[in-house]
């Protein structure tokens, strides 16, 4: 992949890490985006969320949160609402354990994870699906360590192979001796793996003080769509908080199943669902560092599952993101999900689509590359293949430069009607900055016969074997490695 | 009679519950037989909505709303089922979402699409413990048992239901089904299920296929 040399804010970090310069356009009217608002404060004061934990409703109520009876339903005034909004930062750092790796997410640059816990893996080699395990994670982080449009990482594949307990750790494991870039902990929803999680991130951070100055884990929750939330995510959100690690929450909701039909409702109720998460964690940790995730779909109305990449996907990522930086906060917003079951047709335009929604739109984090079927299977063929649609977008984010140098009015002259710009030196001198495909086929016809008829799945196999051959990430530091088994077997001991 | 059977009916078609709860209420006071009441008005109205999704007429939420105006207008007859000793519809199906898993959306949407084959659903509800789908069993003798998991850790659960109903030696009394999303033709293969499907309307096929019989197609 050609990186663009002009150095702007996408390619501060040295080129480990590349980002979109975002264009946060507004989706939605600004009359529409506050009666989304009203309309989300309404549901929150009127209806509210169930939340399955009578310690966590105790906590919330005292304060300032209100409570029925049986303290399950926890409903939350305007005014608090507005005030437990306000306490949140503007900006978080997403660290990386190598520096040049670090993100700010401050609303100027969009990065790309991997993500997000599929269950399955499409077999490099076989192209078999089969259940995931932690080498496949391990496998997918190495690559994702090698790809310059990877930002952060998800965990791709769910490590099934380790027991239940200590998957998140285990996955956790197989990522910081597989990269140097972000993680983000999206299976630790029990407060014992959260306290096992922060114990290997301080590990891997070098101290308490280090994780929270620069967090190389951060963490989500997601909401029960509708309004629920069970008890022990939001305790373990808190335990994340407490120890500097950043803990969003992300809303998953179904339109026609798990939310309401129309647009603007699904939006209302995944709104709730957020703002519920982060108030409720800024009442128990204020000051808490966290983000809004937004990650919306609708109900296939035949087979009654998540459709997945069509258009109310791609309004709903954009959506979302305004709506993030409606209330101030950073976003992450799921993209590259396409319902395709191969890196076909439609994967292509379903996440080349998505990729544009989520730039247009404003989404601080873009989750992510390399799923396929509605984010049930993962694809390290899919990973390559998307990480080349950002780039290609990324590469028209960078617009047009007008610098006389740009314009060159005096090479056109120079070379004048009927002449060419070949071997011209302005030529030699910017020809870098043209984006080149590495899977997009450009030979020509008999070229691409004669090979066999290559298609880009086939071209981003073999670049996906190379790097698994050639990459071989930083590795932790003597000892880092030891410690974090050791946090294992202490939980695992601990679980049994 | 048969004007009023067929306006139950019609009601259904329309999702109309209020409508379709009034009717049968009058002819269960009129002194029609509930039978007739169960099998001619409601259940051959969820077979047609079955016939309707076939032919690509009716979408998933209509069949669900269509299942709970079933269900509304089946508590209204039963009493008086009961006490005429009357009998049930075709083959049973006992249903739960397994323990430690709050997602019953799937679920829900297995039972009603059953009922547009002629089964007849009992819903466990969501977080069901091993034994409570055993005791189940035991009582119901259904022909079918179907399980649903939407977690990558409450998935394991179902293997746990299939040990227990083979502790209480009624493994080979009941058919065992499982889906939901991490679920796959494998896993159920590995935990020794007799049926899985992807979907709902995938599972009514498999569920046909292990109660032996056809979907009717009228």
């Amino acid at each position: 992949m050609t990186v663009r040399h002009a150095a702007g804010p996408a390619t501060a970090s040295g080129g480990r890490v590349v980002g979109l310069p975002l264009r946060n356009l507004d989706v939605l009217p600004e009359g529409t985006v506050e009666r989304i608002h009203a309309a989300t404060l309404r549901v929150l004061e009127r209806t509210g969320v169930e939340v399955r934990s009578e310690a966590v409703v105790r906590r919330l109520v005292a304060a300032g949160a209100r409570t029925d009876e049986h303290a399950r339903r926890v409903t939350f005034p305007p005014a608090l609402v507005e005030e437990a909004l306000s306490r949140a930062p503007r900006t978080i750092r997403l660290a990386g354990r190598d520096p040049a790796c670090d993100l700010v997410l401050d609303g100027s640059t969009g990065y790309l994870a991997v993500d997000g816990n599929a269950a399955e893996i499409l077999d490099l080699e076989t192209g078999e699906r089969r259940p995931s395990t932690k080498a496949d994670l391990a496998e997918i982080t190495r690559v994702a360590d090698a790809l310059p449009e990877i930002g952060f990482c998800w965990q791709p594949v769910a490590a099934r192979d380790q027991p239940l307990p200590v998957q998140p750790l285990h996955e956790l494991h197989a990522q910081f001796t597989n990269t140097t870039k972000h993680v983000q902990l999206t299976t630790a929803a029990l407060p014992q793996q959260a306290r096992g999680a922060v114990e290997i991130a301080t590990i891997v951070a070098g101290g308490e003080t280090e994780l929270r100055a620069r967090p190389v884990l951060s963490s989500f929750q997601t909401s029960l769509s509708p309004l629920t939330y069970d008890g022990p995510p939001l305790e373990a959100a808190a335990i994340y908080a407490e120890a500097g690690v950043p803990a969003g929450f992300v809303a998953m909701p179904i339109s026609c199943a798990t939310a309401p039909a129309t647009r603007a409702a699904a939006l209302v109720q995944s709104n709730a669902e957020i703002l519920a998460g982060i108030v409720a964690l800024e009442l128990l940790v204020p000051g808490a560092p966290t983000f809004y995730g937004a990650c919306g779909t609708v109900m296939d109305l035949r087979t009654g599952a998540a459709a997945c990449g069509g258009p109310e996907d791609l309004l709903f990522q954009m959506a979302g993101a305004q709506l993030a930086r409606r209330y101030g906060l950073p976003s992450s917003i799921g993209t590259f999900a396409t319902g395709s079951k191969a890196p076909d047709w439609q994967a292509g335009v379903e996440n080349g689509l998505s990729a544009i929604a989520s730039w247009l739109g404003g989404a601080d984090m873009l989750c992510g590359a390399g799923l396929l079927y509605g984010a049930r299977v993962y694809s390290i063929v899919e990973l390559l293949l998307d990480a080349e649609v950002f780039s290609l977008v990324r590469s028209m984010t960078e617009g047009v430069p007008d610098t006389d140098e740009d314009l060159a009015v005096e090479v056109i002259a120079e070379v004048g009607p009927g002449g060419h710009y070949l071997a011209q030196p302005h030529t030699l001198r910017h020809m870098r900055e043209q984006w080149r495909p590495r899977f997009f086929g450009r030979e020509a016809w008999e070229d691409w016969e004669a090979a066999g008829r290559p298609e880009p799945p086939d071209r981003a196999r073999e670049r996906a074997r190379e790097i698994l051959a050639e990459h071989r990430p930083e590795p932790l530091p003597p000892g880092v490695e030891d410690a974090i088994l050791q946090v294992i077997a202490r939980y695992t001991e601990g679980a049994a | 009679m048969d004007e009023k059977l067929e306006a139950l009916r019609e009601a259904l078609y329309a999702l109309d519950g209020q409508t379709a709860t009034a009717i049968s209420t009058e002819l269960i006071e009129a002194g029609v037989e509930p039978q007739r009441v169960l099998q001619e008005g409601l259940a051959e109205a969820m077979l047609e909505i079955g016939r309707r999704w076939n032919a690509g007429e009716v979408f998933l939420p209509e069949v669900v709303a269509a299942a709970e105006i079933f269900k509304q207008c089946q508590a209204i007859v039963e009493p008086a089922l009961l006490a005429s000793g009357g009998q049930t519809l075709g083959h049973r199906v006992v249903m739960a979402t397994v323990k430690g898993d709050l997602h019953d959306l799937g679920k829900n949407m297995v039972g009603a699409m059953m009922k547009t084959a002629g089964f007849e659903v009992h819903d466990l509800g969501k977080d069901v413990p091993a034994d409570r789908i055993v005791e189940a069993v035991r009582e119901l003798e259904p022909t079918i048992v179907g399980l649903s998991a939407l977690l990558t850790t409450t998935v394991p659960e179902q293997r746990g239901v299939i040990q227990a109903l083979e502790e209480a030696g009624l493994r080979r009394a009941v058919k065992v089904m499982v889906g939901g999303a991490p679920v796959t033709e494998d896993w159920a293969k590995q935990i020794g299920a007799d049926g899985y499907a992807p979907n709902a309307p995938e599972a009514v096929r498999v569920a046909l296929e292990l109660a032996g019989s056809e979907r009717p197609t009228g």
